[in-house]
């Protein structure tokens, strides 16, 4: 009965919000094989918090998305991930980022809206939200003060909600 | 500061996009519980993110769900294990499995009663937090459906940056109440003042009885005949004149 239960509960999530969560999971980890592990990993976790989850502070997908947000994370700053893009320090991560201003086919989702935003400011969302590398890493990384780089990213974050809504 | 000018900092992106430090998420989630505005916009721009990603979803392949579905262990919690008719021989080694499984049980019975409690200490202590927190979103709605009462925002000086209260001035009866949204606590030895700013001259308006553990978050203060600003400053306690501030400024905000 119960097994039941956590199954149509297992599928209802799944069948919703899979996609969702593929798509945001894609837009971090540019592998298909990587990908899917991590979307395999972002249920398990889903699975194993649910009970954590506090309707107070925001919508379940919203909770969902950012476990989906932090396994992708996780996955690119692991060591085997680091070493299969053979690209392991920040330096080379800022690299990346900047060359990644011209558009790109792989572009999808959020990632999508980010291209619209101007060259600076798109930098500082990928390496935050897409790369999670801290304010204080970004500012190190960037030489710029750590003050600017908090408002820069704000700043591009209201940019990005005019943009989706 | 406001709460428009707070709702539009890019604080509720970064909030929902998992992009603020532990102390702007504590701080947003307790601006959520006192102004409905405020959840407003985050369930606004949380809606938009879930329809913007709703409309960017790729299908995952469809071997995947199989897959994952049998990483996932749906059985319930208590299994329940077959029993099975031992062979003579294995008898000694089942002794000590009969003995594992009542020491196991007992952990068991012992884990599920304490976690229980536990549970209903926690559910006590958030029905009590909801109530005072709905108690005091009653209040703070009470005075904002007042058309008399004007209210001042007070953001954080620099002593203090992240600080932020509110003040209630009802302009046809005088009274005043403070929100104290987020002050640090105190020294022993030193205690919040109100003050009215009018005219560029401070007026007393009294000590901020704070206590943490009554959690009383809105006070009744000394009326106020006149104020142009309102602004909170830490002073010593054996002050003897308590007239003019002395302390630093914690918070200021205008009508």
């Amino acid at each position: 009965m119960l097994q039941e239960r956590n199954e149509l509960a297992f599928n209802y999530l799944y069948e919703n919000y899979s996609g969702a969560l593929y798509g945001i999971v894609n837009s971090i980890v540019t592998d298909k094989e990587i990908a899917n592990d991590v979307l395999q990993n972002v249920f398990v976790n889903i699975w194993r918090k649910i009970e954590s989850y506090d309707a107070s502070k925001g919508r379940l997908f919203t909770w969902m998305l950012n476990i989906a947000r932090n396994a992708s994370i996780d996955e690119i700053r692991s060591k085997g991930f680091r070493d299969s893009q053979k690209n392991q320090s920040i330096e080379d991560n800022v690299d990346i980022a900047g060359a990644s201003i011209g558009p790109s086919i792989d572009d999808v989702g959020l990632k999508k809206v980010l291209t619209k935003l101007k060259g600076e400011l798109r930098i500082l969302v990928d390496m935050s939200y897409f790369q999670g590398f801290t304010h204080e890493e970004i500012s190190k990384a960037l030489n710029i003060p750590l003050g600017t780089v908090k408002t820069r990213i704000r700043s591009a974050l209201i940019q990005l909600r005019t943009m989706i809504q | 500061m406001n709460t428009q000018d707070y709702i539009s900092s890019g604080i509720v992106e970064s909030y929902v996009l998992g992009l603020a430090s532990p102390e702007e998420m504590a701080e947003f989630e307790q601006m959520c519980n006192l102004y409905p505005e405020v959840l407003a916009a985050r369930n606004n721009f949380e809606i938009a993110l879930e329809n913007q990603a709703m409309q960017n979803a790729i299908a995952p392949p469809v071997e995947l769900k199989n897959k994952i579905l049998a990483s996932i262990d749906t059985t319930p919690v208590t299994k329940i294990i077959p029993l099975q008719t031992a062979p003579v021989k294995n008898l000694n080694w089942l002794k000590y499995a009969a003995a594992a499984c009542v020491v196991a049980l007992a952990g068991s019975v012992y884990m599920n009663i304490t976690l229980s409690n536990k549970n209903k200490d926690l559910e006590s202590n958030y029905n009590s937090t909801v109530a005072e927190l709905s108690d005091l979103r009653k209040d703070v709605a009470v005075l904002q459906s007042n058309p008399n009462v004007k209210m001042a925002a007070m953001g954080g000086l620099e002593a203090s940056p992240k600080s932020f209260a509110t003040v209630y001035w009802d302009t046809a009866s005088h009274d005043v109440w403070l929100l104290a949204n987020n002050l640090p606590t105190p020294p022993t030895d030193k205690q919040y003042q109100l003050w009215a700013l009018l005219d560029g001259k401070p007026i007393d308006l009294g000590m901020l009885d704070y206590d943490l553990k009554q959690k009383k978050l809105l006070v009744r203060m000394k009326n106020a005949s006149g104020a142009q600003a309102f602004a909170i400053t830490l002073e010593k306690k054996d002050r003897t004149d308590v007239s003019t501030p002395q302390g630093s400024m914690y918070v200021l905000g205008k009508l």
